[in-house]
This record gives C-alpha cells, structure tokens and sequence, in this order.
C-alpha cells in the first residue's frame, strides 16, 4: 500500500475505532441529553470513516471497498492511535479520551483543509466542522467534572491519568505522514494550548511526563482491539460473502 | 407494497428535453423530492443541490454521516428515471462543505411552518458560539430556551418556549 | 413507539369538575378544536394525557435497548450509520416527548422515577429479545410500522403540543419503517443463512406487532371516553385490522410467511381475517413478565444511577457558575 493510501487508512482507522467504542454507550449514558451527544459524534465518525477509507480503497488500486477494509482486516492491519481504542471506562474515561482525541483531530483536519490532496482535503473540510463540536462538547465536559464535585474531579483526574500515556502517538511523524504533506508534529503546541486552557478552566493540572505507548500505526494495538474487532466483525466473519 | 414503493410515474422521452428546458425540468422535479425525515422541505430548499445542468445533477451532503443523504440520492434517480431523464447522472461533491446557509428563504419559511426553528442565516461559521435565542416557530417568541443540544437528528436541537410552553425543534447552525 | 391502554383499568374520576367549563372543553373537543397547554382541562384529562404521552416516551427511551444492542454488530458501515442515526433518533423523540408531558405540569424526573419505580408503562414489545440482524429489520418495519399506525391518527388528537409533535415524529418514523424493511429485504434476496433469520425474526416479532395495539375493544375499559376526548382516534382492533392488511402483502412480496395460519384474504369484507391473539400471553407481558423485562429495566436503572455522579457534576458546576456571576456582578 502506498503512503498516501496509508494515509487515509489511519484517518479513516481512527474515526471507525472511536466511533465504535462512543457508539456502546448507546442506551446506557447517564443522562438523555448526554446518550444523544454521543450517538451523534459517534454517527459522525463513521461517517468520517466511511469517507476515508473508500478514499483508502480507490488510492490502493480499487480492490477493497471501505466496508472490506473495515470488516475483512484483523488487528495486525489496523492503524489507528492507541488511544481511540481504550475501553469507554466510566464517562470521565470517555470525556478524557474524546478530549485529547478531538482537539487533535480538530487541528489536524484544519490542517488538512489545505492539503495539495484535494480528496483530503474536501473530507477534511466537511469533517472538521464536525469534529470541533466534539472538541467542545469534550472540553466543556472536561470542565463541568474537574469543576463538579469531589467525586467528578477525582474520577476525571483518574481518567486523563489514563489517557494521557496514549497522547505522545498522536504527534509521531513518519513517511506516510510526510508523503500527506501535513506536520503531525507542529500541531502539538496548539493542541498543549487547547488542552492547558480546557484544564486550568477546569483547575485541574496537567499529568505528569511519562514515556508514551505507541504501535498504533504500525498495527501492533493493546488487547482491546481485537475484542473490539471481533464484536464488529461477527456477522461479516461469520457469514463470508453474504449482502446485508 | 402500497407504502413503501411507488411505482414509477409514465415514462416520457428525454429526447424532446433539450439545453435550458431540461434545466427547467429537471429543477422541477427536484423541487418535489422531499427531505426524508423532514418531508416539509425539498432537497432545493435544502440547498443539497449543488448544480444542475442537462445531463447531470451535482448534490452534497449535509452531516457526512447522515442517512438520509443515501436515500436522497436513491429518490432523486428514480425521479429522473420516472421522468425520462435516464441520461442525467448524478455526482457528489464535497467541497466546498453544505452548511445551514444554504439554505433557501422559502425552505425557512417552510421549516418554520412545520414547527422547526430554522436556523439563523449568516451565522453558520460561528455556530460554535452562537447563542442567539431561537424564536418560537408557533408564538414567536423569543424568550426560549435550549433543553438539549443534540435532538432527533444530527441537524436539530430541542428548545422550548417560555411563553407559549410549547417544545420545539431547531435546525442548528452548521 | 407507542402502545395503547396498558393499563386496562378505569381511572378514577375523583376531582368534581365545574360543570360549566367541562360543557365548554367537551364542545371544543368535540369541534376538533386543540387544546393547549394553559388553556382549561378537566383533571382527568390531563392524568389521561400525562400517562399516555409519558408511556409514550418511556417506549421510545427503553426501546434504544434493543436496537443498541446490534449497534456494534452491524453489518455494514452504512447499516451502522443508519441504525445509530434511529437510535439517537429514538432518543430525540423520548426527549421531545417528556418535554410535551410537562406542559401538562409534571417534571422529567418525576416521569423517570415512575418508569424505574415499575409504575409506568412503556411498550409491552421492547421486552422481547433482539437475538439475530434481522430482528433489526423485523423491529424497523413492523414495530414501526405498528407504532405509526398508532400514531398516524395522534397527528390529530385533541392536545395541541402532543399533536403538533406527532406530525413531525411520524415522518422520522416511516423513515425507519423504510429502512427496516429494506434490511429484510436484502436477507430474503440473500443466502439461505440470512432468508432462515429473517423468517425468525417474522415468527417471533409478529404477534407481539399485534399486541402493540393494545387488548381488543371489549376489554379495552378506557377506549370510549378517550374517543370522545379525541386522545384517541380510531380504536384498537380497526387499527389492528389495517396493520395486518397493509403488512401482509409487503411480507408476502419478499417471500416472508407470516406465521398465522388462520390468515386468509376475505373479499366480501376486502380485508384480511386473521387468527386470535394469545391474550394471556398480553396480559402477562403487561405485568412485567416479558422475556426480557427484567433486563431492559435494570439496563435503565444502572445507566440512571451510575451515571448520578455525573448530573450531580454537572448541577454542580451550574450552580458555581450563577453564584460566581452573581459575586461578579
């Protein structure tokens, strides 16, 4: 596969993982409004997903469609950031991975928008309108359960804890990423501004320093992925072939 | 199958379409495919239709993940089809992105009749932060206010009137 | 979704009313006039319409159960977009809903309560399992087409806010019907695998379809004077009757069978005669003890109270928000 091809896999790995996991809340969030705001980002994403790996599927030569690439890989073949993959947790867990995620992904389409590749950057223009909502439902989040009560703030430190050793992947920059034109790592001073406003509204601090996990990218994931994709495959590996 | 299918409409020839009257036709037959879930409006009020010439009718969608767009492209090519307009084909366009701007007047108006605020115009690209009162599209009041961000669909929230009591969907900015 | 009269008792008319403004409510009603939230009603009027339309948004909230379930499983990128997009759509409604019954003077949370406490109804057809893809398909196209024919004549009932709200619900909801029949389409025209789910998943939704229209007319206590009050329109067997003859050609023109065999085309009446419902089978349903009751309510329950910590949050964050705007000030 070549790396512009690459590319769009990750994008579009990246928005189908997230969107899977935001989509198991469906039913179960702790308040109405809440159920609704995640089914509606999780709707996106899959939209965003089915973008981008079609564009996937036509740069590789226009064997696999965006449902192939997404049903018919196993984990090793997947390429997305470690991050979107972890578990839902509790909703604090939720909020800290959309928060980091978002606003990385809000940058980085804003990047995008004025790739050379006009095919990206058409999805990213549609798409980072979109995701800036996530961004900032995420971060308003951030700050009402910093801010709530001593239950909320001590959950939400525990969550961005969590999360925060999956953050260093999101900025590696690598030949794929370089053959996309766009500089994954001149996005993180923005993204450490957003992140820093977000928490000192919140009063709460920035974890501290530690060495990132990475692998994503190059398809070696945590244990999740392959329940994850196991859950999502079911029907396509269990019936091959069949038109649904 | 009486509600689900509607059989296709007498088949006419393409052949006595021609350059500016096809446009013409074509247009009006867009003007009479409904929005799917919003049924009040056509995909002309929508502003889904990008362009529309003799032999192609461009359309983009609103939200990238919203059903309704898949069907709206199935119910325009059975138009055509119907209509004898078998030749014109039908492309997607991304760029530049749908937003509520697009929007006609008049689908205003008819979101409005149906009891959907529509949204304000001009202020797509700081929806973000807009936080201008939605008036009550059945008193027209504008002490409302906003129950729930995210509605039924991805293009609405769910306000309610402080005068008249009444809840009320908003087409949100986008 | 909606279901009607689950309660099969009378209610209670406790509270004597002026005779005066209940001839004048009772004219209106019978002029097909709307009544509207500030406008008179007599006390059963309102208990009536706080039950049905809260009922009402239970269904719609319990059923994102069901169908959530084959979120994750979905077969396709675009069955998964389209069955999250009628779930949260499912929400919206449930949302929109609870919103209409408190014009009537009742909050969100009393309603919620109720619905936890095992005091209020929601449809009978949510706790039933969703055991295959097909059940998708199955709950799209005649759960939802249940519920619109229930609905459709809702469109017109005599509260304003909760007529004005069925208008724009039924339109979202033939847009699920659509889809769900699309879905079993697509197994019926496919391979012997998903034809044999499909037809499952017909076996076990259609009676519980039924059901959805409530107990017969001779058991349905509370029929006549919901009539009269235009909170109903057409009564539970004509609307049971219309479903089965719109429904089985469209099962039949995909080469579904429906599992009745006491179904069969009356011409004298144009029509279809059809075989009894297992009313106790209803009965038992209503009181709680569907397949899947238990589960679907404790699925609500632990989402409400684990997510507590979460609402306190947010309220309190509000609250120190307004005072610090108020110390601002």
């Amino acid at each position: 596969m070549d790396a512009l091809a690459t590319s769009a896999l990750r994008l579009g790995d990246d928005s189908l993982v997230l969107g899977q996991r935001l989509s198991e809340w469906c039913g179960h969030a702790p308040a109405l409004e809440i159920d609704l705001s995640l089914a509606n980002c999780a709707l996106d994403l899959i939209g965003q997903a089915t973008h981008f790996l079609g564009l996937a599927g036509e740069l590789e030569g226009k064997v696999r469609d965006a449902d192939t690439l997404a049903y018919r890989r196993d984990v090793m073949d997947f390429t997305n950031c470690l991050l979107v993959e972890q578990q839902n947790g509790d909703f604090a867990h939720t909020i800290a991975r959309q928060f980091l995620f978002s606003n990385y992904q809000e940058l980085l389409f804003a990047g995008l928008t004025a790739s050379k590749h006009a095919r990206f950057a058409e999805i990213a223009a549609k798409a980072v309108k979109e995701v800036a909502y996530h961004a900032k439902l995420a971060s308003d989040w951030v700050v009402r359960l910093g801010d709530g009560t001593d239950e909320s703030r001590t959950r939400m430190i525990a969550a961005l804890d969590w999360m925060w050793r999956f953050s260093d992947e999101l900025f590696v920059m690598d030949e794929v990423d370089a053959a996309l034109g766009i500089d994954k790592a001149a996005l993180r001073p923005a993204w450490d501004r957003r992140i820093d406003a977000a928490l000192a509204e919140a009063a709460l601090e920035r974890p501290s320093p530690r060495r990132g996990v990475m692998g994503g990218r190059a398809g070696h994931h945590s244990e999740q992925l392959g329940h994850l994709l196991s859950e999502m495959q079911f029907l396509q590996r269990s019936y091959p072939g069949a038109t649904w | 199958m009486s509600a689900l299918h509607k059989p296709p409409a007498s088949r006419r020839s393409a052949m006595a379409h021609a350059g500016e009257t096809s446009v013409v036709k074509i247009r009006a037959i867009l003007a009479d495919i409904p929005d799917p879930e919003i049924p009040a409006v056509s995909v002309l009020d929508l502003g889904i239709v990008r362009e529309v010439t003799d032999d192609r009718v461009v359309i983009t969608p609103t939200y990238t993940g919203c059903p309704a767009t898949l069907y709206i492209e199935q119910a325009i090519r059975r138009a055509l089809d119907a209509n004898g307009f078998m030749h014109v084909r039908i492309e997607t366009a991304l760029s530049p992105p749908w937003s509520t701007d697009w929007i006609s007047d008049e689908g205003r108006e008819k979101l409005r009749a149906y009891g959907i605020a529509p949204p304000p115009k001009g202020a797509a690209a700081a929806s973000l932060k807009n936080d201008q009162r939605a008036q009550c599209p059945r008193c027209g009041s504008l002490n409302t206010v906003e129950v729930s961000r995210f509605g039924s669909t991805p293009c609405k929230a769910l306000w309610r009137c402080n005068a008249c009591v009444e809840p009320f969907d908003r087409f949100k900015c986008h | 979704m909606y279901t009607t009269d689950l309660t099969g008792k009378k209610q209670a008319e406790t509270v004597a009313e002026d005779p005066k403004k209940l001839a004048a409510f009772e004219a209106r009603v019978a002029n097909d006039e709307f009544i509207e939230p500030k406008d008179w009603m007599p006390e059963a009027y309102r208990k009536t319409l706080i039950r049905q339309i809260s009922q009402h948004a239970h269904s719609e909230i319990v059923g994102m159960l069901p169908e959530g379930n084959w979120i994750t499983r979905a077969p396709n990128l675009r069955r998964k977009a389209i069955l999250i997009a009628k779930v949260q759509d499912e929400g919206g409604h449930g949302l929109y809903l609870y919103s209409a019954a408190e014009t009537l003077g009742i909050s969100r949370d009393e309603m919620t309560e109720a619905l936890h406490a095992g005091k209020a109804k929601y449809s009978t057809i949510f706790n039933y399992p969703t055991l295959t893809w097909a059940d998708i398909g199955a709950i799209g196209w005649l759960v939802d087409g249940a519920a619109i024919m229930n609905q459709v004549p809702l469109q017109r009932t005599s509260y304003g806010p909760y007529a004005r709200a069925m208008v724009r619900i039924c339109k979202e909801e033939s847009f699920h019907q659509r889809q769900g029949y699309e879905i079993m389409m697509a197994m019926m025209a496919g391979t012997p695998d998903q034809q044999r789910m499909a037809q499952d998943a017909m076996n076990r939704w259609w009676w519980p379809a039924l059901m959805m229209f409530g107990p017969p007319d001779d058991r349905s206590p509370n029929t006549e004077q919901s009539l009269r009050w235009r909170i109903k329109r057409e009564t539970n067997d004509e609307l049971r009757q219309k479903f089965v003859d719109i429904t089985t050609p469209q099962a039949e023109a995909i080469g579904l069978k429906v599992p009745d065999p006491a179904l069969k085309w009356n011409a004298k009446r144009g029509s279809y005669d059809f075989g009894e419902v297992d009313w106790e089978e209803f009965y038992a349903v209503v009181r709680g003890e569907g397949p899947v009751a238990k589960e679907r309510m404790q699925a609500r329950v632990n989402a409400w109270e684990d997510g507590a910590w979460v609402r306190d949050a947010a309220r309190a964050h509000a609250e120190k928000r307004a005072s610090a705007k108020v110390a601002a000030e």
